[in-house]
């Protein structure tokens, strides 16, 4: 099927399978900031926003996705800086596979909770795994950036 | 003590860094694993589906290998692919590729094997109580002293089981082959730790087929924690061999569930613990441990594992009479591996639960009686080797000090008087010895380049991989702080086994520790030899000169002498300690252990990127509490897991509020750092629920279910 999605406000036509998932047509048509870590909705790694809600690629058909903005790490340019910088600043980063979907999550979490706290932000980023940095790095980052203590 | 920002930090987090699955080349194929879903047996039949064209399916099978079926690991006994028996579940059959992946899975999927079965081991005790399952070489560490206990000596006895743990990298493995006929060479991209071990592999599969093979590592490694060490040679020669056949060249990237259930896992282990403790004093004065591995079914690297394991046995303790047996036990389940710790985590698991149940016979608080029990200076390991620091006391009482551990202790008593609920604390304290084991980095014999270009750029070539643990910002840190040269004109480049020299595998907590050291000097010993203050200076008058080449190859240390045979003499030169603390809440209505905080305190020596050490130990520490607590991969009824949807992990909802100190962080060498942040934390979740509940567990994982039956039995 013909599909027309707008991803990081570009219109791109692709012709795919009806039951392939947003994961593959977005790494398909290069977008490989999107990774695939389990494939089954468990780990976080393939995670972008739709209408700016975080959503699992890989648990998204691709045809869902028509009619809706679909945005990867790609789309937020500069305004991942401060995310990127946040995290880095704590030397979070480690093996850096969970890393762009954790940026995406952040933005849309700061978007998204009017009143945050440390609890809130835990909950909000429980779907995206790390094996690496033990999260701690990674919330003391995020906890400066979303502005709480 | 520096934080110098980690040179990949930006394009990790903007997705423009490359892992494995980013690369494509032209005309590729996709690779996939066909393995056995039988735990031991005879292939009858493969019977492929029907409806597809098998002409454009690439298949290979021992039959197709130009050079040898057997993995050269340090012991040579697992074939690449099943040559006649089936020995385990998820072992590889054959190799298949096709220009397209989905309709490849599907191919897979649909292929039906029809098997011979056998009797299979498959059970974590069925294999580990049963002597007759045995296999390999023994090892015994003898400091035994020839004399009968005294009969007044407290006995203890236990046996403590530890569970595989799975090593959960977020990036699948993944490879791509590259046969270039006109050269004939065999061109390897990986995700690995160890790109020299993979070319091994290559060219044992390969033989005389291709001139040349080359590994070259993606840029970036997603997560390893040693589970990309081993397996990736198995997987990079079946890939080759795919593109060899096709002439094309072949990607195979593991789906989740095949990386699970196929690939290598921490070791299960059996560790059998007898102790005569001397109830005046205190001391324990005898100690005989029987510690056994599951290795699954061949023994690949597990040797090595073992006489680590077997080497950290003792704990952190000087007991005067000892002997230890280390054994390695064979079941029908894949072969299990490295991951971070190597052997001590389990070692710990048992000596560091011991401890607590000694005291609480003995009627003494776990941390006096470890205070007099810990080594002190001048004591000996069961190998000999001296102790020459009491690092690991100094952790102790820090760790002590740090937790408010004995207000604790006398409010949580008085607490749980009143409440079902139970709080509890406990505690655990480890080590780890730092490189390979015994005169091992004497025959790795570790070479490091460094090539200065005419701009005064220094290009670092070493074959240790950054898997996420900082190592190329760390390693490029130690040479251009040792010569004040500027950070953005030191770089380490991508391991290739074409460019780089053989500084040895990414494992064992060797590369900052031994290769950081190596090309710390490295750097001084150029400063010498051109004699000059500031090397761009230099560079600019002396442009001729330039590119220049330069190499060094490690030095071993001459007093490092040990005997592998009888396991006497030095094991390591340098060792990190630890200590920790963890408070714990029991819900007795859930049976669940809330990990309320955690202290640890660590010596690893100087510490060379603050914030990098400290990423390392939040990681090593979450993995090591969470392999105590809440991850298991087999349980009897349930089987072993398929996926993150079974075998679960820790999320930031489970992240305990952590404290972590370093000390003695004035010392001239870093020491070993990647694994000893897993080796220590576990066992102290375990012995806090004892002080919360008095009652003793000898299994991990803590899971609501074994707390359960444990209280059940307690009745
Ligand atoms: S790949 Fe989608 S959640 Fe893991
Ligand atoms: S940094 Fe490796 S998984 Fe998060």
């Amino acid at each position: 099927m013909i599909l027309k999605l707008n991803i990081n406000n570009k219109f791109y036509n692709t012709n795919i399978e009806s039951d392939e998932s947003l994961l593959v047509v977005l790494r398909h048509l290069g977008f490989k900031s999107v990774k695939k870590g389990c494939d089954t909705g468990t780990c976080g790694v393939c995670s972008v926003l739709i209408d700016g809600k975080p959503r699992l690629s890989c648990q998204f058909l691709a045809a869902r996705a028509q009619g809706h903005k679909i945005t990867t790490v790609e789309g937020l340019g500069k305004k991942a800086d401060a995310i990127i910088d946040a995290i880095v600043n704590e030397g979070a980063d480690q093996c850096g596979y969970c890393g762009p979907s954790l940026v995406l999550t952040t933005y849309a979490m700061k978007k998204e909770l009017k009143d945050p706290t440390v609890n809130k932000i835990k909950h909000y980023l429980a779907g995206n795994l790390c094996r690496c940095s033990g999260y701690e790095g990674q919330l003391r980052g995020i906890k400066k950036y979303m502005g709480v203590k | 003590m520096k934080s110098v920002r980690k040179f990949d930090a930006r394009p990790k987090l903007d997705g423009s860094w490359k892992f494995i699955d980013d690369y494509t080349y032209d005309g590729i194929l996709h690779g996939q694993l066909l393995y056995s879903t039988c735990h031991h047996g005879y292939i009858k039949k493969i019977n492929f589906p029907e409806n597809y064209d098998l002409s454009e399916f690439t298949m290979v099978s021992p039959k197709d290998i130009p050079g040898e079926n057997i993995v050269p690991e340090p012991v040579c006994d697992q074939p690449f692919m099943v040559d006649k028996e089936v020995m385990h579940y998820g072992q590889v059959i054959m190799g298949i590729a096709h220009p397209n992946r989905k309709l490849l899975l599907k191919f897979i999927k649909e292929t039906k094997i029809e098997y011979e079965e056998l009797p299979a081991i498959i059970d974590i005790k069925d294999c580990l109580d049963n002597e007759d399952n045995h296999f390999g070489k023994e090892i015994k560490i003898d400091h035994s002293i020839k004399k009968e206990p005294k009969v007044d000596w407290k006995y203890n006895h236990n046996i403590y089981y530890t569970p595989h743990q799975e090593q959960a990298y977020l990036e699948p493995q993944g490879v791509i082959s590259v046969y270039n006929p006109r050269a004939n060479t065999m061109f390897v991209r990986i995700t690995a730790q160890c790109p020299f071990f993979v070319k091994h592999g290559v060219e044992a599969i390969m033989g005389k087929a291709v001139d040349e093979v080359i590994i070259e590592t993606s840029e970036g490694i997603g997560g390893a924690f040693g589970g990309k060490e081993d397996f990736p040679s198995l997987f990079a020669g079946v890939s080759s061999l795919l593109s060899y056949k096709s002439g094309k060249p072949v990607k195979i990237i593991l789906e989740r569930s095949d990386d699970i259930q196929i690939t290598t896992k921490r070791h299960p282990a059996r560790v059998e613990l007898e102790t005569w403790t001397d109830p005046l004093t205190k001391k324990i004065k005898r100690c005989r441990i029987d510690y056994r591995l599951d290795a699954g079914a061949y023994q690949t690297l597990s040797p090595v594992v073992l006489a680590r394991g077997a080497l950290h046995s003792i704990g952190g303790y000087s007991i005067p009479d000892t002997l230890i047996r280390g054994r390695l036990f064979r079941s029908n389940t894949p072969s299990n591996g490295a991951f971070r710790g190597f052997g001590a985590p389990q070692a710990f698991a048992a000596m560091e639960a011991h401890i607590d149940r000694i005291s609480a016979d003995l009627k003494i608080d776990p941390y006096e009686f470890r205070k007099i029990n810990l080594f002190r200076v001048g004591d000996e390991f069961p190998t000999t080797q001296k102790v020459v620091e009491e690092n690991l006391s100094d952790c102790l009482e820090r760790v002590i000090h740090n937790s408010d551990y004995h207000k604790k202790v006398i409010e949580f008593a008085e607490w749980n008087r009143t409440h079902k609920d139970k709080k509890g604390i406990g505690i655990s304290v480890g080590y780890h010895g730092g490189g390979y084991t015994g005169n091992g980095e004497k025959v790795l014999n570790s070479e490091v380049k460094v090539i200065i270009d005419k701009d005064a750029q220094v290009k670092i070539f070493v074959a240790n991989t950054d898997m996420g643990q900082g190592a190329h910002t760390t390693l490029a840190q130690m040479f251009f702080e040792a010569i004040s040269h500027p950070r953005e004109k030191c770089w380490v480049q991508l391991p290739n086994t074409s460019k780089t020299p053989n500084s040895g595998p990414t494992v064992a907590s060797r590369t900052i520790y031994i290769i950081g050291n190596l090309l710390r000097k490295l750097a001084l010993q150029i400063k010498e030899e051109l004699g000059f203050e500031n090397l761009e200076e230099y560079v600019k008058t002396h442009l001729q000169e330039f590119p220049r080449e330069f190499h060094k190859n490690l030095t071993p240390d001459p007093s490092v002498i040990f005997d592998g045979d009888t396991n006497v003499g030095i094991a390591y030169k340098d060792y990190s300690w630890a200590a920790c603390v963890n408070e714990i809440y029991f819900n007795a209505n859930t049976y669940k252990i809330e990990l309320k905080k955690s202290w640890n305190v660590m010596d690893v020596g100087k510490v060379v990127n603050e914030k990098i050490a400290m990423g390392q130990a939040e990681g090593g520490i979450l993995q090591g509490l969470a392999y105590g607590l809440t991850e298991f991969f087999y349980k009897p009824g349930f089987g072993r897991a398929h996926g993150f949807t079974d075998y679960t992990l820790p999320t930031t909802l489970d992240l305990p509020e952590m404290d972590i100190e370093f000390i003695h962080t004035d010392s001239k060498i870093p020491k070993g750092l990647g694994e000893v942040p897993m080796d220590f934390p576990a066992p102290s979740i375990r012995n806090a629920f004892h002080n919360a509940t008095g009652i003793f567990i000898n299994e991990y994982p803590l899971i609501p279910e074994s707390l359960l039956k444990a209280m059940e039995k307690d009745k």
